[in-house]
This record gives structure tokens, sequence and C-alpha cells, in this order.
């Protein structure tokens, strides 16, 4: 585990990987556990449907709410908020610890007085980052599968995978660009603040851009539509939305590798 | 390219160490200004300056952790910045401020950044422990500031570069590991290879360097073989003695800042002077007596202080 960068920064997050996994399938069998209440009951329809449109589509990201069936609820329990608000607070955090941590604890210093260089550190940094979000996202996944039966979600597996590759390339756009901040400024708290908010606006596009008209040209350039636009848990895999997030990051990452090889390594 | 870049490793003539006109400038702020420095094979070179004067900004940029504004730093014939990850290859480096990876146990982390350098050289580094009395078993968290010092100069010293870049090396070590760091370096430098170490102080050079170069307000101001620096280092002296004395007993060449009060006498005498001046003190009766190698910045602003008001 010691072997290079990106090896030795997953063994750093060992124990947060672990514990963020075992959060997750609990929460997912937590939602799970109330779903039989939900299941067949137009009770709660009724409340979401009462709110004002705008509401609704920013509280549901713009898929609509349907707490009666299975995969309308695990969307509108988990996969409209609470999993992307998870994902990316550890997505953000380690992308912002990845260059930015180290340079603020001087380790950068160790590692770029080796031969390494510093566009091997930026790659490695993100395939450990890409790691753990998958990892993150696996275990969410395949708790949704297995909770998902045992409750009779009626959940497609595919669709449920479909989620989770986009939930984890989302993740990775906000956590590419939390990398890169770190790398152009080598300060933790811009690498996390600037990404966090520029989240909570993508996220209010999406959500709003359905109803509000001046909006909705933009709402295609929010990240979460390229997550959810589709409704993934409905029908699977969007592949422009996969070639356009992964463009996204790919983007992201070259211009970390640029500003870092650029900048002054101050300590 | 010039011919000398394409050949690193059996490179007579390239110095490990050549600085040209080399200036850095923080916003408007001169931090190095103009140095030109050439170091060669199988020495050791004392980088001393207050605090603050550029020492530290001068070995960053050798590592390419910093661009020159303007001028060059070459490292064995390759540009520090633009060919770092070569030039590592063949650089070990403790920085000023020692940063480890506290979660990691020595061994552990030396590990890591040998593997980095493509492989840990294990019996190395048993070695360099065994004469450092490093303790590598132990969480660096743990460890105090003199044992954390030495894992990061096994660090450096573990992958047997051609050059050592020591940023204060030394400081925070107890005296016995200070003489097996300096021994290590004689080594090194006996064995063909080159060290550059920075320093406030003398005294922590003095035993181990060559040739020190003096840094002050971003400027070189003077490259100095250590023994002809000694011989003008200044030393204070401080005698009470039983009766009131002559002044012009001490008007010795080499004495200066001269100040005698009764039975006072206190002055500042460059090391050639110290003989003379001590024979015209033991012909009173000595009270007390005290002899202080005077700090460099004392000795610097005796021989260097208008150059460097110059400088500034």
């Amino acid at each position: 585990m010691l072997r290079d960068v990106w090896t030795k920064t997953v063994r750093d997050q060992r124990r947060a990987l672990l514990a963020w996994s075992a959060a997750l399938v609990l929460l997912v069998g937590m939602y799970a556990g109330f779903y039989p209440s939900f299941h067949g009951s137009n009770s709660y329809n009724d409340l979401i449907n009462q709110m004002p449109k705008a509401l609704r589509d920013l509280f549901t990201a713009g898929a609509g709410g349907d707490l009666s069936s299975g995969p309308g609820y695990i969307y509108m329990e988990m996969l409209s908020f609470m999993a992307p608000t998870l994902l990316l607070v550890f997505a953000i955090g380690a992308g912002a610890q990845a260059v930015a941590g180290e340079e603020e604890r001087h380790t950068l210093e160790l590692l770029l007085a080796t031969p390494l260089t510093r566009a091997r550190l930026v790659i490695d940094k993100w395939i450990a980052l890409a790691l753990g979000a998958s990892i993150l996202a696996s275990a969410m996944g395949v708790a949704i599968v297995a909770f998902g039966a045992a409750v009779g979600m009626g959940l497609s597996t595919v669709n449920v995978v479909a989620s989770m590759v986009h939930l984890i390339l989302l993740a990775l756009v906000f956590g590419s660009f939390a990398l890169l901040v770190g790398a152009a400024t080598g300060r933790v708290a811009l690498a996390r603040g600037i990404p966090a908010a520029v989240a909570v606006v993508a996220y209010l596009v999406n959500g709003f851009g359905v109803t509000v008209s001046w909006l909705t040209p933009v709402r295609k350039l929010s990240p979460f539509f390229q997550y959810v636009g589709h409704d993934p848990i409905r029908t699977g895999f969007s592949l422009g939305a996969i070639l356009i997030a992964a463009a996204t990051v790919m983007v992201l990452v070259v211009g970390a590798v640029r500003l870092l090889r650029r900048r002054d390594i101050t300590g | 390219m010039e011919p000398e870049s394409q050949d690193t490793r059996t490179d007579g003539d390239v110095p490990p160490v050549r600085i040209t006109s080399l200036t850095k400038k923080f916003g408007g702020f001169h931090a190095v200004r103009d140095v030109s420095l050439e170091l060669e094979r199988g020495e050791v070179f004392g980088y001393l300056g207050p605090n603050g004067a550029g020492k530290t900004t001068t070995l960053r940029i050798l590592l390419g952790f910093l661009r020159p504004t303007s001028g060059s730093a070459r490292l064995f014939g390759l540009d520090a910045w633009s060919a770092a990850p070569d030039v590592h290859r063949r650089v070990g480096y403790v920085p000023g401020d020692v940063a480890l990876y506290d979660r990691l146990t020595g061994w552990e982390m030396l590990t890591y950044l040998g593997n980095l350098r493509g492989g840990l050289e294990t019996g190395q580094v048993r070695l360099l422990a065994k004469r450092l009395d490093a303790n590598l078993s132990r969480q660096l968290h743990t460890l105090s500031k003199g044992n954390r010092q030495k894992i990061a100069i096994i660090q450096a010293l573990m992958g047997r570069p051609d050059l050592l870049v020591l940023d204060e090396p030394t400081t925070g070590l107890d005296p016995l590991v200070q003489q097996q760091v300096h021994e290590l370096l004689r080594e090194h430098a006996a064995a063909g290879g080159t060290a550059l170490l920075s320093s406030h102080v003398l005294s922590e050079v003095q035993l181990v360097a060559d040739r020190i170069g003096i840094i002050r307000s971003g400027r070189l101001v003077t490259v100095e073989r250590l023994d002809e620096l000694r011989r003008k280092s200044l030393h204070h002296v401080q005698v009470t003695f039983a009766q009131p004395v002559d002044p012009v007993l001490f008007a010795i060449e080499g004495v200066r800042d001269l100040d005698v009060n009764g039975v006072l006498m206190s002055c500042a005498a460059s090391q050639d002077a110290l003989d003379p001046l001590l024979r015209a003190i033991t012909l009173h009766h000595v009270v007390d007596l005290s002899c202080e190698e005077a700090s460099l910045d004392d000795t610097f602003l005796a021989f260097y202080g208008n150059g460097a008001a110059d400088a500034s």
C-alpha cells in the first residue's frame, strides 16, 4: 500500500471509506425499512403534489415525485438529494486534500523532491479519488439492490448500476474540480469552498430549471442534469450524459496538471 | 540543448550545481537577487545568512519548487525547474521546516519515499538509522523534533544521492547526533558527493564545510574558504581586572570596539588577534574572563556591513 501515491492515498482513506460505506449501507437499509408504509399509498404523493411546482421540482431534482413505487421512492429518498450530497462531501473533501492538503501539511515537498512528476502526482491523487467514490457508490448500489429486493421495491439491477455510475461521475466532476482548485491555489479551504458553492448553484439550476423559464437553457449545463436529468433509476444509462461528465472530468484533471506545473510551491 | 545536458551520469566536468544570475521575486519583494554560485564535486558548501536572507528560497529553486524570475539554476547540467524529476534522481533533500507523514512509522514513510525513488535500499536505511540512533518503528507524530529530524536526514541520504541539499539539517539534534551527521557528510564528500547546507550560524557548519557563502537581503555577499573566514571571525572578549587598566595596552591589530571602563574591558577580536590580545591581558591580574565567538551576523556586519547596506 506504500508502492506509489495512489495506493498510499487509498491506504490513508481506508478507515474513512469503511465507515462511510457502512453508514451508506445503514442509511439505505433504514429507508428500505420505511418503504412498506409508503408502498401503494397515495397520501404522500398528494402531499408532494400540493407543493408549488417550483419547490417540488427542486426537491425532486426535476424528475417528479412518486413515493408509492419502488424506483420513485428510492429516487426521492436517496438519489435526488441524500446520495449526491454525501458523495459530494466525500469527493470534494478528498479532492481538496489531494494536492492542497499535502501542501498545507508541507508533505508535498517530500513527494516532489523525489523523481515524481507533478502530472503523475495529480493523476495518482485522482485515481485514489475515483476509487474512493466508486467504493462508496458500489456499497450503496449493492445495498439498494439487496434491501430493495428484500422489501419488494421491484428495482432493475441494471438501472441501479446505471444510477450509481452516473452518481460516481457527478462526484468525480466536483471532486476533480476541488483537486483543480487545490492544485491551482494550494489552499484546502478554497478547494473545498468553491466547488461546494458551485455544486449548490448547479443543484438549484437543475431543480429550478424545469419551471423557471430563463434557467431552462442552462439547466443542461448542470452536472446534476447529467446525473439525473434522464431519470437513470427508470431509464438506465445515458451515453450522452456519461460522455459529457467524463469530458468535464478530463478537462478538469488536465487543467489541474497544467496549473500545478506552472506554479511555485511556496510552502 | 547543449551537449552537457545529454550526459548526466558520466559527467566529469559538469558541476553538480551551477547557479547563474539567479533572481527570484515574490510580488515586489526580491527574495534572491543576482546570485551566481558554482559547486564542485566532493565539496561541502555552507550557505549562511540571517533568517529571511534568501537561503531557503535558493534551495527551493534548486529543488524545482520555485521557478526563477530570471537567471538559471542547473544541477548536473539540467535545469532545476523544467527537468526537476530527472534531477531528483541524484538529489537528496532535507527541508527547513520538516514535515513528515505523522500517521506512518518511520519505516513506512521511508518505504513510501524509497518506492517513489524506485525502491528502498533497506540495508542502507538500517545502517543510517543505526548511526543516527533513529527509531523507525514508532509513528512519526510520537517522535520529538530531533528524532523527526533524523528521519528527514535518513530520507535524504538513503538513495545515495550525488548531491545533498540540506536546509538547516542539524537544528534540534543533540551534539552527538550532529557529529554523526557531520561525519556522514564528510564521508559523502570523500566519496565524490557534493553537499549544500544552509544555516544561520557559522558554528553549525564550520566543522564540516569546505567553503561558505554568505547571503544577505537576497544577495550572495561573499564566498570564502572556511579557513579564511575563521581567521576573520570575531570573538567577543570581556575581562574583569583586579585593578584599572590602561586602554593603550590593547591597541592591537584586529581588535575593534575596544571599551575600557576602570577594571572592565570589552572588545571584539579576530582570531588572528586572540594570541597577542591574551598576552596583553595576562600582564595584569585577571578576575574574570569570557571569550565568545560572535554570531555570524556580528562578524558579517563587521566585515561586509557596507556591501549589505548597498544591497538593500
